[in-house]
């Protein structure tokens, strides 16, 4: 009799709890991206004004190209390095494995603020890099302060912690036996690595790319505080909308588009992928 | 030979790539750690020692004040995204049947909303809609869904090998579903719930862009550092960002004195040793 109370229970508080605070503030953000704000009130009349704005003006459009510009470089350049790390980590980590991918993830407990006044103290103007060059008497590296690469490596900074860790766990789950039979079928390392490896864990290298992707594309810190007059990205902006210039009605139809371009780039990813390929055995219930 | 040599080779290739992103990692750590103990902060080569930074910043009130909300925002997102984080798990993985997809779809679909868009909208839904003033109580809901998703993922992969066949045997034998639960499932999946919580609490406790906007006038730590950066980073800073690196380092190398001696696997089985 209970059993039966047990599941609806245990699903249905939170699929409710998400309903009533994840999906109807995107939907109320939906709606009040058709009205409009004047003088800092919100007028409820139905219109595309605000997304007129944002095709029209062309600032809104170079933001956004420029953000997508930017996460994907800046993931991709971390999928490139969390491979060789989370591989060594997975090869040479012995008994201390866990304890490698914590000390990788310890920067990214610690607040996104916080890191990136540490990195301000790695890249600023009288940071440590410039700091020593200049103290060697050589000219300091222009093109690490206050520009769009200061921001893409901070950016890179940020989330490769959890690209590391995403691949690391698909490493992990990985049956290394599938590597020993293609082996002893005389595939060579590489081709074992591209044939078996590689698409075998395809699925987890681009959850960790969309898991790396989305927070760049609307990164509002590290273009603020990293970035120079040319680094304004889309999520810096939309948040701006919000504070400075208390547009909110704009600030939503940004956000509206910033929700479904990253929805349309993980599909995207997503359905190039064939999951049966990748090794993917349903969800995991056994 | 030749095969001996590459082989060589790309141990070495993928040992170097670890110690450089490792180093790229943790130089800024350091450096501001170093600026933080030191009295020329902005270039602390050599340090001339002193702790007046770390005097300051515990004497400050608003600090004091960020700290206890932050503290209070942490453990409340991280308790409620826990359990309901437990709540899905179990359902999900003994209860959904042919539903599975749908609620798998909705329990994750938070982590691909970034952290501003999701303080963006709960602002509108909680000023406009529902005409709520920013409060520590919303802006732990909304940290809570953020949390959420994780806390399921961690324990997702936690209790991926529970064995159910150990409820089931409990209840042949005429355990209620209850104490069932706590007398079987709980004592078996703590660890599970455990780590989910700290990740949480510290995801929750740090988070600036969901907490910004549903606060108001409440100073969190992410923020007032947040505030304080826009004005110029202040040594203050450095000292607040060692405090907190110093705890999250401490509690590793405790983890790592465990494992030395033994104490604790931390999930780490022998027969799993060979991977890749």
């Amino acid at each position: 009799m209970k059993r039966r109370f047990a599941g609806p229970l245990l699903l249905g508080i939170p699929t409710a709890f998400l309903l009533a605070l994840f999906v109807l503030p995107l939907v109320s953000m939906v709606v009040l991206s058709f009205w409009r704000t004047e003088n800092y009130h919100i007028v409820q009349d139905w219109n595309l004004g605000n997304y007129i704005t944002l095709a029209t003006g062309g600032a809104y459009v170079t933001f956004l190209i420029r953000s997508l510009v930017m996460a994907s470089i800046v993931s991709m350049v971390s999928v490139v390095i969390a491979w060789p790390v989370s591989y060594a980590i997975i090869l040479y980590g012995g008994r201390y494995r866990l304890l490698f991918t914590l000390a990788f993830a310890v920067p990214f407990l610690t607040g996104e603020v916080l890191r990136v006044i540490a990195l301000q103290g790695l890249l600023g103007p009288l940071g440590l890099i410039n700091g020593v060059l200049m103290s060697l008497g050589a000219a300091p590296l222009r093109f690490i302060m206050y520009t769009n690469v200061a921001s893409a490596i901070g950016l890179v900074y940020l989330y490769l912690p959890i690209v590391v860790t995403v691949i690391y766990l698909s490493l992990l789950n990985f049956d290394a036996r599938l590597i020993d039979a293609a082996k002893i079928f005389g595939a060579s390392p590489a081709r074992a690595f591209f044939e078996v490896t590689w698409p075998l864990n395809l699925f987890g290298t681009l959850i960790g790319f969309a898991l790396c992707f989305i927070p760049c594309l609307s990164a509002t810190l590290a273009p603020r505080f990293l970035g120079g007059p040319n680094g304004t990205l889309y999520g810096m902006a939309m948040a701006q909308q919000f504070g400075e210039s208390g547009t909110w009605a704009l600030g939503a139809a940004m956000g509206v588009v910033l929700f479904l371009t990253s929805i349309l780039a993980v599909l995207a990813v997503c359905l190039k992928v064939d999951l049966r390929r990748t090794g993917f055995t349903g969800l995991g219930r056994g | 030979m030749a095969r001996r040599l590459t082989r060589l080779l790309s141990k070495y290739a993928l040992l170097a790539t670890l110690a450089v992103s490792y180093l790229f990692l943790y130089l800024p750590i350091v450096h501001i750690g170093l600026g933080a103990f030191a009295r020329n902060h902005a270039f602390p080569y050599p340090p001339r020692w002193t702790l007046d930074t770390f005097g300051r910043l515990f004497a400050n009130s608003l600090y004091q004040s960020a700290f206890a909300n932050s503290l209070i925002l942490g453990i409340g997102a991280g308790a409620l995204s826990t359990a309901l984080a437990a709540a899905a798990t179990l359902g999900l993985m003994r209860h959904a049947g042919r539903r599975t997809g749908f609620y798998l779809v909705l329990f994750v679909a938070p982590l691909f909303v970034a952290e501003v868009l999701l303080g963006i909208a709960s602002l509108i839904f909680n000023g406009l809609f529902l005409e709520l003033q920013g409060n520590l109580v919303s802006a732990i809901l909304a940290n809570a869904v953020h949390c959420f998703s994780y806390a399921l993922l961690i324990m997702a992969t936690q209790l991926y090998r529970y064995d159910w066949r150990l409820d089931d045997a409990a209840m042949v034998f005429g355990a209620s579903p209850l104490r069932t639960f706590f007398e079987v499932t709980l004592p078996l999946i703590w660890p599970g719930l455990l780590g989910a919580f700290v990740v949480t609490f510290i995801m929750a406790f740090n988070n600036l862009e969901i907490s910004f906007y549903l606060l108001g006038a409440t100073p969190t730590l992410p923020s007032v550092a947040w505030g304080a950066l826009r004005y110029g980073v202040k040594p203050e800073l450095y000292a607040l960002a060692t405090a907190v690196n110093l705890v999250v380092v401490v509690g590793l190398a405790v983890m790592f004195v465990l494992m030395l001696t033994g104490k604790v696997a931390f999930g780490h089985r022998p027969e799993r040793e060979r991977a890749v």
